[in-house]
């Protein structure tokens, strides 16, 4: 599973099938704070994605 | 006979059967992109309806600053403008004169303006202030953002005036108004904490809107994300200057654990309008003794500013 990280920086990691909450949460994101998109089409949080998928974490709070 | 279903399949619509995009914790609903898109256009309209924010003859000026919230503001308000009549949009954009930042998202700000066929204008610090933030700045940079709020609270309505606009709408989301009320909160601020900028009374005044106010942030982004307007633009930096950042931060994290806790920070300060309603909880509005706008005090908050950045 190839994942983009929100400062761009690329991990592949080695897994089965997982939901995304559960891949935020070790990565210390909070779901709230990003949306994710699967192979380029947004998924919810609650959803299970693959060993071959690319997820692309993107931050979305910015601002003062 | 339909597909095996697979483990990585997503979730369904709570409302049809198309893959799900979105889930809304604190409506335990999942939904497809058509009916999350719908669902978005609805509550921003119902909010924009029961408010009575647009009127016949209003001319809104859109603070337009490029990034997520505005420019879903912007498509949103575009979308509707059919619905009423003899209303007009245009986006104002404020510069502050922020390197590295404020020329990114003003492209953006340009281009979603003229996707939408809305007209665009810029107004900056630096013909209004003599000075970029920036400079401003200089050695007190932990006070960016009450500065920066200051100053461009005074740029947006100057700019809207210079553009003949009756109303001003402003992209504030579900995640900043609980935000700026445990804020004011936290600074003991009952007089922030109840006012309502959106009424009429004072002549002075231009009123604001702010049509997102019931949406959360994830959802904003996530409408753009499907519009295929969603940008990745840099990062203000003077952000971890502010005290927003730490409650920013606070609150997502009770929201994640506790759905539906922002909702209920804003019932709770509507619970407090309430009680508080024909109570004088702050001072009668005066004009400020030197330059005239209105204020509750002596002097206006740009006067104090242009004091203290003086000393």
């Amino acid at each position: 599973m190839k994942i983009i990280l929100p400062d761009q920086g690329t991990r592949v990691i080695e897994r089965g099938p997982d939901s995304v909450e559960k891949i935020l949460h070790e990565l210390g994101i909070n779901p709230l704070e990003v949306i994710v998109s699967r192979n380029g089409t947004l998924v919810p949080e609650n959803a299970v994605v693959g060993a071959d998928d690319e997820i692309r974490i993107i931050r979305i709070s910015h601002g003062g | 006979m339909g597909r095996k279903k697979s483990p990585v399949d997503p979730p369904v619509c709570s409302l049809c059967e198309a893959p799900a995009v979105v889930n809304q914790q604190y409506s335990c609903r999942n939904l497809c992109t058509t009916h999350f898109i719908n669902d978005v256009e609805q509550r921003v309209f119902q909010v924009i309806e029961k408010n009575r924010m647009i009127r016949p003859g209003d001319r809104i000026a859109v603070a337009l600053s490029g990034g997520k919230d505005s420019t879903a503001l912007l498509l949103l308000l575009a979308r509707h403008l059919p619905k009423w009549q003899d209303v007009s949009l245009i986006a104002v954009t404020v510069d502050e004169g922020i390197h590295g930042y404020r020329d990114q998202t003003i492209r953006a700000a340009e281009r979603v303006a003229e996707n939408v066929g809305v007209e665009h204008s810029v107004v900056s610090f630096q013909d209004l202030f003599s000075d970029n933030l920036d400079t401003l700045l200089k050695g007190r940079e932990e006070q960016a953002c009450t500065v920066c709020g200051i100053l461009r609270k005074k740029a947006l309505v100057e700019g809207a005036k210079k553009v003949r606009a009756t109303k001003i709408a402003t992209g504030h989301n579900l995640n900043d108004e609980a935000q700026s009320v445990l804020m004011n909160v936290l600074r003991g601020d009952l007089p922030r904490l109840v006012r309502n900028s959106g009424i009429e009374t004072a002549d002075c005044f231009l009123p604001r809107i702010k049509p997102l106010a019931e949406i959360p942030e994830k959802e904003v982004a996530s409408y753009l994300f499907i519009k295929g307007m969603f940008l990745l633009l840099p990062e203000c930096p003077y952000t971890g200057f502010a005290l927003r950042a730490d409650v920013r931060s606070m609150l997502s994290g009770l929201e994640h654990r506790n759905p539906g806790t922002m909702l209920r920070v804003m019932e709770s300060k509507k619970k407090i309008e309430k009680y508080l309603e024909g109570e004088k909880v702050s001072d009668p509005l005066h004009r400020c003794r030197k330059c005239g706008d209105p204020c509750s005090g002596d002097l206006c908050q740009i006067c104090r500013l242009r004091l203290s950045l003086a000393r």
